[in-house]
C-alpha cells in the first residue's frame, strides 16, 4: 500500500511539474470559457444544443489528453531509464501502475476541475452559465471520460516502446473511439442482417468508453427519447438509481481490466529483462 | 311554475337535512334528485343546495342546474352507468363536483343533445370524463377533469374530452390532468378549443378527421404529444405553449400528420423531443412560432408544399431533420446554430441552410444506429455527406439575428449554486497546483 502511495505521490509531483500538465489546463479552461462565451445569452439546463455541444467538444478533448499523459508518463520512464532503476528497489509491477493511475488521476482531475471551476465562477459572475444539475451531471461526464481513458492510457503506454509509439497509438485510439466509430460500426453493421445489428451495436458500445459514457450522461441529462423506441428499457433502466451504480461498476471493471492487461504485458517484459 | 320551484326548494332543504345521515339513504337521495329533474318543467332553473347526491342522473329536457350558492354540491356515482346522461338540447349544467372514480366503459358526463353548456365542473373520472356523441354547438368552460383511478395503464385511460361527429363545439380554459387524450376530436368539425390546461396526458389535443378545428392559447405539459391533428384540413393552432413532452420515444409539441392547409403560428414549443413534427402533410403554413431546447427543433417527412418561414430555432439539440421534403416554402427563419453571411444588409443570410439527410435517412432504415443521435462521429460523418445536396431541404435566406431580438432567459435556479460550486473546483485545483510546484522545488 505504501508502495502505491509512493509512486502516486512521485507521479503527481512530477505530474504538476509537467508543461504538459500546464498546457492542457490552459486549452481547457480557454475551450469550456469560450463555449460559455458562445452560450453568453442562454442558459445550460436538461439535455439542449449548447449541453450536446459541450459533451461533444468535451469528447475530443479530454480523451486525446489523457491519452497522451498517461502514455508519455510510461514511455518517459522507459526512455529515461528510470523504470529499470526501479526495477532494482524492491517495487511491485502492480504498485507501480497503479500509484501511477492514481497519481495521473489526480493531475488528469485537477485539470478538469479548473476548467469547470473557471466556467461555473465565471458563468455565474456574467449571469448565465449552468443549471447546477446539469454542471454537476457535465462534470460527472468529464471525471469519468477521464478516468475511462486514462485506463486505456495506461495500456498505450505499456504497448508503445517510446513517446513517438505512444503518440501515434494515442491519436489512432482516439480517432477511432471518437471520430470514427459511427463510421465503422454503420459500414461494419450494415453488412449484417437486420436482427443482429442492435445487440451488436448494444455490445460493441460496452468496448467504447467515450460512447458508453456520452450514452450514460445524455439518458441523465433526460435527453433519453432521442435514443428512439429501440433502446427505451435502456432509457428506464440507465434513469433509475441502479443506472448510476452499474454504470460505475462497468467503468471499474474497464479501467481493472486495462490495468490487468498492462500489467500482464509489463510482468512478461520484466521477465525477459 | 312558482309551486314547483317552492316544492323543488321544499325538496331540497329535505335533502339537505337527510345528508350526514349516510350510506343507508343514497338510493333514496339519489332517487330525489332524479325525482327533481323529472318533475321539473322544461327550461327550468334548478338550483341545488351544497351537499353531496347519488348519481346516475339523466336529463332528458332542456334545464339548468346548478349550485344555488357558491359551495360544494358533489354529484357522486357509483354505478356503472354515466354519472350524468344529457339528452335534451339547451340543458345547461354548471358548478358540480362529479366523483365519478369507477374504471368503467361509459363516460362520466354524456352528452348527445345539441347546445349544451357545462360550465365549471370539477370531475374526477374513472372513465372518459365528457363525451359528446352527434350533437352540436355545445360548450364546455372552466372544468377541470382529472383521472381519479390509480394502478391504470395511460392507454387504458379514458380521454378528457370526447367529441365524435360533433360539429361547432367550444372548449374553453379548461384543465386536464393525467388522462388518454385531453381533447378528442374525430369527425367533428369546427370545434374552437382554446385556453385548455393539459398535462401528463398522452396527446393534450387530438383531431382525427376533422375540419376547421381551432386550437388557440392552450399550454400543453408533460403529454407525450401536445397537439397531434391527423388527417385534418384548415386546421389552426396558433399562440400555443407545448413544453418539456420528452419523456416518450415518441414525443413531440406539435404533430401534423396528412394535415392540410393548416396554420400553425406563433406558438412556443419548448423543451419536447421533437418540436414540430410533419409527415405526409401538404398546403400547410408554419410561421413564427419559438422552437427552443428541443431533441430536435423540425423534423420534416414526405411533405410537400409547405410554407415555413419566420420561425425562431434556439438551443435545440438539433435544429432540423429532414427526409423527402424538397419542395417546401423554407425561408426567413432563424436557426441559432447558424452562421450566415449578409452582404447586402438585409438581414437575411446569403448563403442557405441545407437539411442534412443522412442521420435520418440512415435511422429510418436502420433503428438501431439511432444511438448516434448528435454524437461527434456522427457529426463528423454527416459532415462528409453531401451528395444531392440539391435535393435537401433548405432555408433559402435564413435570418441573421432572431425577429424578436431573441430569448429571454429563463428562470434560473440554483445559478448561483453552480458559483460557488465553480468557485470551490477553482480554489481546490489551484491550490493543489501551486502546492505541488511549491513542494518539487
Amino acid at each position: 500500500m505504501s508502495e502505491i502511495g509512493y509512486v502516486a505521490a512521485r507521479e503527481m509531483k512530477i505530474g504538476f511539474r509537467n508543461p504538459w500538465a500546464y498546457s492542457f489546463t490552459a486549452l481547457f479552461a480557454l475551450f469550456m470559457l469560450s463555449l460559455l462565451l458562445i452560450n453568453a445569452q442562454g442558459y445550460v439546463k436538461g439535455y439542449s444544443g449548447s449541453s450536446s455541444t459541450m459533451l461533444n467538444l468535451a469528447l475530443y478533448l479530454l480523451p486525446l489528453m489523457a491519452l497522451m499523459l498517461g502514455s508519455f508518463s510510461l514511455t518517459g520512464e522507459k526512455e529515461e531509464g528510470n523504470w529499470e532503476l526501479l526495477s532494482t528497489y524492491p517495487l511491485g509491477t502492480w504498485a507501480f501502475l497503479t500509484g501511477k493511475y492514481i497519481g495521473l488521476s489526480a493531475v488528469l482531475l485537477a485539470i478538469v476541475a479548473f476548467g469547470f471551476g473557471l466556467s461555473g465562477a465565471a458563468g455565474w459572475l456574467l449571469g448565465g452559465g449552468f443549471d447546477v444539475s446539469t454542471y454537476r451531471q457535465l462534470l460527472v461526464f468529464s471525471v469519468s471520460l477521464s478516468l475511462f481513458f486514462l485506463g486505456a492510457a495506461m495500456l498505450v503506454g505499456t504497448i508503445a516502446r517510446n513517446r513517438w509509439q505512444a503518440l501515434t497509438i494515442a491519436v489512432g485510439v482516439w480517432f477511432f473511439a471518437v471520430i470514427a466509430w459511427p463510421s465503422i460500426l454503420i459500414a461494419a453493421l450494415g453488412m449484417m442482417p437486420y436482427p443482429w445489428i442492435k445487440p451488436a451495436v448494444t455490445a460493441l458500445t460496452f468496448l467504447n468508453p467515450a460512447e458508453l459514457t456520452r450514452l450514460f450522461t445524455v439518458v441523465k441529462l433526460g435527453g433519453g427519447s432521442t435514443l428512439g423506441p429501440e433502446y427505451y428499457n435502456w432509457m428506464v433502466w440507465i434513469r433509475s438509481p441502479w443506472g448510476t451504480a452499474v454504470f460505475l461498476g462497468v467503468m471499474m471493471v474497464w479501467i481493472g481490466l486495462a490495468l490487468a492487461v498492462a500489467y500482464s504485458l509489463w510482468e512478461r517484459g520484466r521477465g525477459r529483462d | 311554475m312558482a309551486f314547483c320551484s317552492r316544492w323543488c326548494f321544499c325538496v331540497l332543504i329535505v335533502l339537505a337535512v337527510c345528508l350526514p345521515s349516510g350510506q343507508a339513504r343514497a338510493e333514496e337521495e339519489a332517487l330525489d334528485l332524479q325525482t327533481v329533474l323529472d318533475q321539473a318543467k322544461p327550461g327550468e332553473t334548478i338550483d341545488l343546495q351544497p351537499g353531496t347526491y347519488e348519481g346516475p342522473i339523466t336529463i332528458n329536457k332542456p334545464l339548468t342546474l346548478r349550485p344555488e350558492r357558491e359551495g360544494e354540491v358533489i354529484l357522486r356515482n357509483g354505478s356503472l352507468q354515466p354519472a350524468i346522461s344529457i339528452s335534451a338540447d339547451q340543458t345547461t349544467v354548471a358548478g358540480l363536483h362529479i366523483i365519478d372514480e369507477a374504471v368503467k366503459e361509459a363516460p362520466t358526463v354524456l352528452v348527445t343533445g345539441d347546445r349544451v353548456v357545462l360550465e365549471g365542473l370539477q370531475i374526477r373520472t374513472g372513465a372518459d370524463g365528457i363525451v359528446v356523441r352527434d350533437a352540436d354547438e355545445g360548450v364546455v368552460t372552466r372544468t377541470t377533469i382529472d383521472w381519479a383511478a390509480e394502478g391504470v395503464r395511460m392507454a387504458d385511460k379514458g380521454n378528457g374530452i370526447d367529441l365524435f361527429n360533433a360539429h361547432r363545439w367550444r372548449m374553453l380554459d379548461n384543465t386536464i390532468r393525467d388522462v388518454h387524450d385531453g381533447i378528442y376530436m374525430e369527425s367533428s368539425d369546427n370545434a374552437s378549443v382554446s385556453g385548455n390546461v393539459i398535462e401528463r396526458s398522452r396527446y393534450g389535443v387530438h383531431c382525427m378527421y376533422t375540419k376547421g378545428t381551432m386550437i388557440e392559447r392552450n399550454v400543453g405539459m408533460l403529454n407525450v404529444t401536445g397537439a397531434m391533428v391527423m388527417t385534418a384540413r384548415q386546421v389552426s393552432v396558433t399562440g400555443n405553449t407545448f413544453a418539456k413532452q420528452s419523456e416518450n420515444v415518441n414525443s413531440q409539441g406539435i404533430l401534423l400528420y396528412d394535415a392540410h392547409e393548416t396554420i400553425v403560428a406563433d406558438n412556443t414549443v419548448d423543451g419536447n423531443r421533437v418540436g414540430l413534427y410533419v409527415e405526409q402533410s401538404t398546403g400547410n403554413r408554419l410561421e413564427n412560432n419559438r422552437i427552443s431546447y428541443n431533441f430536435i427543433g423540425i423534423q420534416l417527412l414526405e411533405s410537400h408544399e409547405n410554407t415555413i418561414t419566420a420561425n425562431q430555432f434556439f438551443g435545440n439539440v438539433a435544429d432540423a431533420q429532414a427526409r423527402g421534403s424538397e419542395s417546401n416554402a423554407l425561408s426567413g427563419n432563424y436557426w441559432d446554430s447558424f452562421r450566415g453571411i449578409d452582404a447586402d444588409g438585409d438581414g437575411k443570410s446569403d448563403i442557405s441552410y441545407a437539411i442534412n439527410p443522412f442521420f435520418q435517412g440512415m435511422t429510418q432504415k436502420r433503428p438501431a444506429f439511432q444511438l448516434f443521435f448528435q454524437s461527434p462521429g456522427m457529426v463528423f460523418l454527416e459532415g462528409l455527406y453531401q451528395t444531392e445536396r440539391d435535393r435537401w431541404s433548405t432555408d433559402s435566406a435564413p435570418l441573421m439575428a432572431p425577429p424578436d431580438g431573441g430569448l429571454q432567459i429563463g428562470a434560473m435556479d440554483g445559478g448561483s449554486e453552480t458559483g460557488v460550486a465553480g468557485f470551490v473546483l477553482l480554489g481546490c485545483s489551484s491550490l493543489l497546483f501551486y502546492r505541488m510546484r511549491r513542494r518539487g522545488t
